[in-house]
């Protein structure tokens, strides 16, 4: 165990150097505007993604009825998290007046129809959740 | 009366859901994520750069495609893999630190800066890839090299991470996910685990369709729907890339170069030259592929022309005036092969201009960018 967290370990920084290396040989331009992107991710999450999930935790979570709690949180998860992936698409902004080929579907209305759909999964859910444990009081 | 507020301290975070148990679950996804997008990464980089020691195959003709279709949605999966991951280890962001003793101080700082590395480069490349993938550039370092760069600190970051948590990461796993916690959020520990892969399978379906042909229907954020001249998508038109005037000159010809012998090939001799069909994809290094019949003459009947031996290595230069991806290497083996094409027509037609009118360069199992489009002249180097 002790061996191969040691082994691991030393590879991780080697490989961690060679990153380095690749960066530093891009020159200082490069370097200072990967550092801001770099920390921003960070910020990005830490202080205000994380902060506002935690918010909602708070604020929103206890008003809902305990039944329909699971199904909420599973379907803020999936949305959330899918509606991250498709930003740059959503917004087109790297839509080009030369290629009409590049990004063509209607996204805004493409995601609003998932988000229905995931908001009928969510309800649909949490009905049969009360449904069951109405069942279980009886 | 009100406490003062204090900044939160790690136990005030009170939900059964953060924690080892879940961090080593979803970790161990998201691991194999990393992994793949890295190999496959790297992988990619070779073929761009292909160095001399390394032989690239030829076979099978859509290896590039799979291994950059699995790029681009192993980082797809990922993402919503890494925002669980950090939802469940977020409270340790405010861990007591010990201040006290010099020895826990520099090992904690250690950690946590180890910790802030792989949180900081997992995010950038996660969040650069994506952009990418839908050709968004709202930065102004250079996106390949320093995609690249940062992959490397990613993945040694995860590595080390790994080497540093094993002793947490065998106990998680080890212990059972549910141990008869009552969640107050309604969500248990393994219907978190769920939900993550749940979305990151969601994540991979919505974009899956720009290299998965049929799962199509499915992808609603794909970037390119299969749609495109002669059916296949393009990244760069002719106006983009200031070749329309050249391209569709008069007095075109293919200008074929060895040593001091140079040929110039008017398209009416490309065109009664033998020609041969092959179904080849272009798999583009943002993600989407799409495959095409393309016929053409072999660009080692083209170097015969001027004599060049077997097996030479070959640069072809596009009639586009600038760009990084004006000319690229052709390898002595890929010459050589009989699919290597001079292409002339796709789907049955004509190439069309923003295909790479007159004629473009299409060989197995390479990538997009140096399927060099517009050729201008092609050298033996």
């Amino acid at each position: 165990m002790r061996t191969l967290r040691l082994t691991l370990g030393a590879a991780g920084v080697v490989l961690v150097l060679v990153g380095v290396y690749h960066l530093l040989a891009r020159g200082l331009t490069n370097l200072v505007a990967t550092a801001v992107w770099l920390a921003g991710g960070v910020v990005a999450h830490d202080a205000v993604l994380a902060p506002l999930v935690v918010l909602l935790g708070v604020a929103l979570l206890p008003r809902l009825p305990s039944w329909s709690r699971g199904p909420a949180v599973a379907g803020f998860v999936v949305l959330l998290t899918v509606t991250l992936t498709a930003v740059p698409v959503l917004g087109r902004f790297g839509a080009k007046p030369d290629d009409p080929w590049l990004l063509p579907r209607p996204y805004g209305a493409l995601w609003l129809g998932l988000a229905l759909l995931v908001v009928a999964v969510v309800v649909a859910a949490a009905l049969l959740r009360r449904h069951r444990s109405g069942q279980g009081a009886s | 009366m009100v406490p003062a507020p204090r900044p939160p301290r790690e136990r005030d975070f009170t939900s059964t859901l953060r924690g080892p148990e879940v961090a080593a679950r979803v970790g161990v996804w998201l691991g194999v994520c990393f992994t793949v997008a890295f190999l496959t990464g790297v992988w990619s980089h070779l073929y761009q750069n292909q160095p001399a020691w390394l032989t690239i195959p030829t076979r099978p003709v859509w290896l590039y495609r799979v291994t950059q279709g699995l790029h681009y949605l192993s980082g797809t999966a990922a993402v919503p893999l890494l925002l669980v991951k950090l939802y469940a280890v977020y409270p340790k962001l405010f861990a007591d630190v010990p201040w006290r003793r010099m020895r826990d101080l520099t090992v904690h700082l250690l950690e946590r800066a180890s910790v802030a590395l792989l949180v900081a480069a997992g995010i950038f490349q996660l969040a650069t890839g994506v952009a990418n993938s839908a050709q968004f550039y709202p930065w102004s370092f250079s996106f390949r090299a320093t995609h690249y760069a940062v992959a490397w600190v990613a993945f040694g970051a995860l590595v080390l991470h790994v080497a540093v948590k094993l002793p947490v990461i065998r106990s998680a796993l080890t212990r059972p996910l549910d141990d008869g916690e009552r969640p107050g959020t309604g969500l248990t520990r393994r219907g978190l685990v769920r939900v993550a892969l749940g979305a990151s399978a969601v994540a991979v379906v919505t974009v899956a369709g720009g290299t998965v042909p049929w799962l199509r229907r499915l992808s609603v954020f794909e970037t390119h729907d299969g749609t495109g001249p002669q059916d296949v998508p393009i990244n760069k038109s002719a106006r983009r890339a200031d070749v329309v005037g050249a391209a569709l000159s008069p007095t075109y010809a293919l200008e074929v170069v060895h040593g001091g012998t140079t040929r110039r090939v008017t398209l009416l001799e490309l065109q009664r030259m033998p020609q041969h069909t092959a179904r080849l994809p272009i798999a583009c290094v943002e993600g989407w592929s799409a495959a095409g019949d393309w016929t053409g003459v072999r660009l080692r009947d083209l170097l015969d022309l001027v004599g060049a031996p077997a097996g030479s290595d070959v640069r072809v230069v596009s009639l586009q005036p600038h760009g990084p991806f004006r000319y690229s290497q052709v390898r002595g083996n890929l010459v050589q092969d009989p699919l290597t094409l001079v292409a002339l027509r796709l789907n049955g037609s004509a190439l069309s201009i923003d295909h790479g009118y007159p004629c473009r360069l299409i060989a197995p199992d390479r990538p997009g960018v140096l399927q060099t489009k517009w050729l201008g002249r092609i050298e033996v180097t």
